[in-house]
């Protein structure tokens, strides 16, 4: 009973939280005057300007979705069965521009290759306006998003690897070398996993904001936001967020009826352990030369620029003077964030791995919509919501802004929960259970201290993604209450490449802190153990 | 044992969940007595956050803001402010053009104000009931590059066949320029306006994302010469890049220059009205606009006699466009369709 009452409360906090400020957002843009009304819509549908912009938004979520599916699978592979040097380190290197802001990768392009860059200082202007060319559109889009998406295929494919039994491969190998084993074994094994990569991928970039925005490419969600902040037009700005809702719930629903199955619970094959690595052999150094060089530039080159741009102790100073206000409030709503994220998605989580509801499934693809949904949706959804006199104890406060990466964010932690709580025998509570233990008690002291890995790294995800949100909170902060992403943004105009260069590296620094220490601590943890 | 540890695992999360929320409850709640002003702000940060800090040091009261970004086109701050209407969170809007405080009062979103320190602003550039004051101004001038040989004097310079293919101009849906070409529409009439949009498209004119842009366009030689705002020039003139800055129409017959000055608006219902007239006050007194003009963004005080850096003419050396700035509003929002189709959207 009590399992009950509690998990329906959780289903209901996060349909007040996440669902209704979208619902709101709807009934408002569809009612004028107190009378129902599309206009807007038909205006959306007849005019030919948001068509291109669909076109744009659908050719650079296309172009980026191959081209890291194309890359990031080889690549997982790669760093995930073979034995090419310093794989870990790689896969490292690569995950990098996906914990960051993506908008800060696009700001180091911009100061290498801008017209006002440091290429521009080393070999003239002529140059330059060729790479400036091509950064401002649809390649640089394309490229920049590339690098910052690139890792979701390559840790998925290393991901479901793992759930790939070695006894098939080897039994493959019988009768084909390596490279048939993989194209005809293991590639269809682990496929589902890359199609639900290439997925994340599309509807990510579909809904990206900063980069496009910064590189002056024109797509629908810069539209929507432009509709409403540069226009006020509270309502086109909706009817134009509702083909991204659209898009988003199509690839869910294909995504519900051919993957979830497959991909929401992973099991990793016990014998995946023992099995040996892939020897490249005489293949090794060429692959170890393209996967440093691609690391080269698709992370390390960005972050030079950056520490080039940035160097001076002075720059740093004014950096910290100008934002040290901004850098804090970021990291404690990003704790308070990760830590209510952490709750919620354990909950959802567990209600979606012990199926309590009937529902369990749509609360599943809820957070996930919710997701994929563009962050401008979700902002204007919360402001038509919680903008009222009675209700400015949100509005006016930070709260609004937790409420946003709750929202936004929950899929990320229910799914570490589900795939944790997976790796959890129900016997262990159930046996609390007959020892008499209430609910309460066993989720207290059974099955969260034995998810604890999982509830770090929810904790974590929630922490990076809160820390780095930029689309919500510029929509939604109180005055006096920006971020370290949104300062930076607002500084951008007329503000020194240097000094941005310098609020980057803080926000960088700020961001991978946290996972350096707790990537560090467990192994400290199990040295001291072992001795 | 093994209850205490627990019991201590549970009084640790405990604390820290607590220590968490004091911390930011205390980063958010206003001192019971310290005053708070908020404010929303379109001037770009860089210049318009160091005036609020001094305003916080000289007076004892907290500056909350709200800046605008770049993407908004300086417009995100204002439109907050609408969508507030019936529950205003800000006490003053820093506009950096008269024009859209002028939208706000028509919208019955600002309140009247007049402060002591604008009685030596000139009329024209303060609403006269007092809805909004002008301060600090920006130029609209032509920055010509320094090769080029005959440079151009006039804004009509842009359908000049001479020029054909040469000249660049900032969007004209967003920012000063939509407010420049309302201030034609009025002086012109709709239908010379609209003449001298088609012949700016007849004659090759590029158009580009900002005033910023078409001045670095310029600055590169990829364009002899664009309309700006007096701080874009200034900026890359201080930069050593090459180029001239033009104050256009000064002829005896000439149209004038058009002056875009910020603006200090008082919000309706304001929550906070006291500390609001204070930062007003602040805003319009002359050691703001000395602080502005010898700031990178370079504005030219309204207030006689404030002291100004070389580069820049004081206004009273300037031939100044005659607009009423509460038409050049309705102006701008009339002309939106137009210049959309103009655009081609």
């Amino acid at each position: 009973m009590a399992r009950r009452v509690f998990l329906t409360f959780i289903v209901l906090l996060f349909l007040v939280i996440g669902l209704l400020p979208v619902l709101s957002m709807l009934m408002k843009s569809v009612i004028v005057d107190g009378r129902f009304s599309l206009a807007p819509y038909r205006g959306l549908l007849t005019s030919a300007r948001q068509w291109t912009l669909m076109g744009h938004s659908i050719a650079l979520s296309v172009l980026v979705t191959g081209l890291t599916a194309v890359v990031g699978m080889p690549l997982g592979i790669l760093l995930g069965k073979t034995d090419l040097p310093f794989r870990r380190f790689f896969t490292g290197l690569f995950v990098t521009p996906l914990l960051i802001p993506p908008y800060i990768i696009a700001v180091s392009w911009f100061d290498l290759l801008g017209r006002e860059g440091l290429l521009a200082h080393m070999l003239g202007a002529s140059v330059t306006s060729a790479t400036a060319h091509f950064l401002f559109g649809l390649p640089g889009c394309v490229f920049v998003l590339f690098s910052i998406f690139l890792p979701i295929p390559m840790l998925l494919t290393i991901i479901f690897l793992r759930t790939v039994d070695p006894r098939l491969e080897e039994a493959g190998r019988l009768v084909s070398g390596w490279n048939g084993v993989i194209k005809g074994i293991t590639i269809p094994l682990i496929l589902p996993g890359v199609l639900l990569a290439a997925m994340l991928v599309f509807l990510l970039s579909f809904g990206e904001f900063s980069v496009p925005s910064l590189l002056r490419y024109d797509v629908f969600p810069v539209e929507s936001f432009t509709q409403f902040s540069a226009f006020y037009n509270f309502r086109t700005a909706t009817a134009a967020t509702v083909p991204l809702a659209a898009v988003t719930l199509f690839l869910l629903f294909v995504e519900a009826k051919f993957l979830r199955e497959r991909t929401y619970q992973l099991c990793p094959s016990p014998e995946f352990k023992h099995s040996p690595p892939i020897k490249l052999g005489a293949h090794s150094k060429w692959l170890f030369v393209s996967v440093a060089i691609t690391g080269l530039v698709i992370v390390i080159v960005p972050m030079i620029v950056l520490v080039i741009q940035s160097a001076g102790v002075d720059t740093y100073i004014e950096a910290l003077n100008r934002a040290g206000d901004s850098l804090l409030r970021s990291i404690i709503y990003a704790i308070i964030g990760a830590a209510l994220l952490t709750f919620l998605g354990f909950f959802m989580g567990y209600l979606i791995q012990t199926k309590s509801f009937r529902c369990w499934r749509s609360v599943d693809s809820l957070t996930i919509f919710l997701f994929a949904l563009p962050s401008t949706v979700i902002g204007i959804g919360l402001i038509s919501l919680w903008n009222t006199p009675w209700t400015n104890f949100i509005y006016g406060t930070p709260v609004i802004i937790i409420l946003g990466y709750l929202a936004k964010y929950t899929a990320l932690t229910s799914r570490i929960s589900v795939t944790q709580l997976s790796q959890i025998s129900p016997s262990m509570e159930e046996a609390a259970q007959v020892a008499g233990a209430r609910w309460f008690r066993r989720v207290a002291f059974i099955t969260a201290p034995l998810a604890r890995r999982g509830l770090l790294a929810g904790w974590l995800a929630g922490y990076i993604f809160a820390l780095r949100d930029t689309g919500i909170t510029m929509l939604v902060y109180p005055a006096g209450n920006d971020t370290l992403p949104i300062r930076i943004f607002t500084l951008m105009a007329n503000g020194s490449q240097q000094l941005i260069a310098a609020l980057c590296m803080v926000m960088v620094t700020t961001t991978l802190l946290p996972v350096g220490i707790l990537w560090m601590v467990p192994g400290i943890m199990m040295k001291k153990v072992a001795r | 044992m093994i209850g205490i540890s627990l019991k201590c695992k549970h009084l640790l999360v405990t604390a820290t969940f607590v220590a968490v929320a004091i911390i930011f409850v205390s980063c958010n709640s206003t001192q019971p007595h310290s005053e708070t002003v908020t404010v929303y702000v379109s001037e770009d940060q860089v210049f318009s956050e160091p005036i609020l800090r001094d305003f916080e040091k000289k007076t004892g009261i907290r500056v909350k803001a709200i800046y605008d970004t770049e993407e908004s086109k300086s417009t995100g701050a204002m439109n907050r402010l609408i969508a507030e209407k019936n529950n205003p969170q800000a006490d003053v809007y820093w506009a950096n053009e008269p024009i859209r405080a002028e939208v706000l009062k028509q919208k019955g979103i600002s309140a009247p104000y007049l402060s002591a320190n604008a009685k030596d602003i000139p009329l024209m550039f303060r609403d006269p009931e007092g809805y909004w004051t002008g301060f600090s101004a920006r130029a609209r001038v032509l920055i010509v590059n320094k090769d080029v040989k005959d440079v151009p004097r006039t804004i009509r310079a842009y359908t000049d066949p001479r020029w054909r293919g040469r000249s660049v101009i900032a969007n004209p849906l967003f920012g000063t320029t939509t407010s420049e070409m309302a201030a034609l529409f009025t002086i012109w009439g709709d239908v010379q306006a609209r003449e001298f949009m088609h012949a700016l498209k007849r004659n090759r004119v590029a158009i580009s994302t900002s005033n910023g842009e078409s001045a670095d366009f310029v600055a590169s030689g990829q364009y002899d010469f664009s309309l700006v705002d007096s701080d874009d020039a200034v900026n890359r003139m201080r930069q050593g890049k090459p180029v001239t800055m033009i104050y256009p129409d000064q002829g005896k017959d000439g149209l004038g220059c058009f002056i875009v000055p910020n603006a200090a608006v008082l919000i309706k219902q304001a929550p906070h009205p006291e500390a609001a007239k204070k930062l007003i006050d602040f805003l319009l007194s002359r050691e703001t606009e000395r602080k502005l003009a010898f700031a990178d963004c370079a504005q030219i005080p309204l207030h006689l006699g404030v002291q100004t850096p070389p580069e820049l003419k004081p206004l009273s050396k300037i031939k100044v466009m005659q607009v009423n700035y509460a038409q050049v509003a309705r102006k701008m929002v009339e002309i939106q369709p137009f210049l959309k189709s103009w655009m081609g959207l």
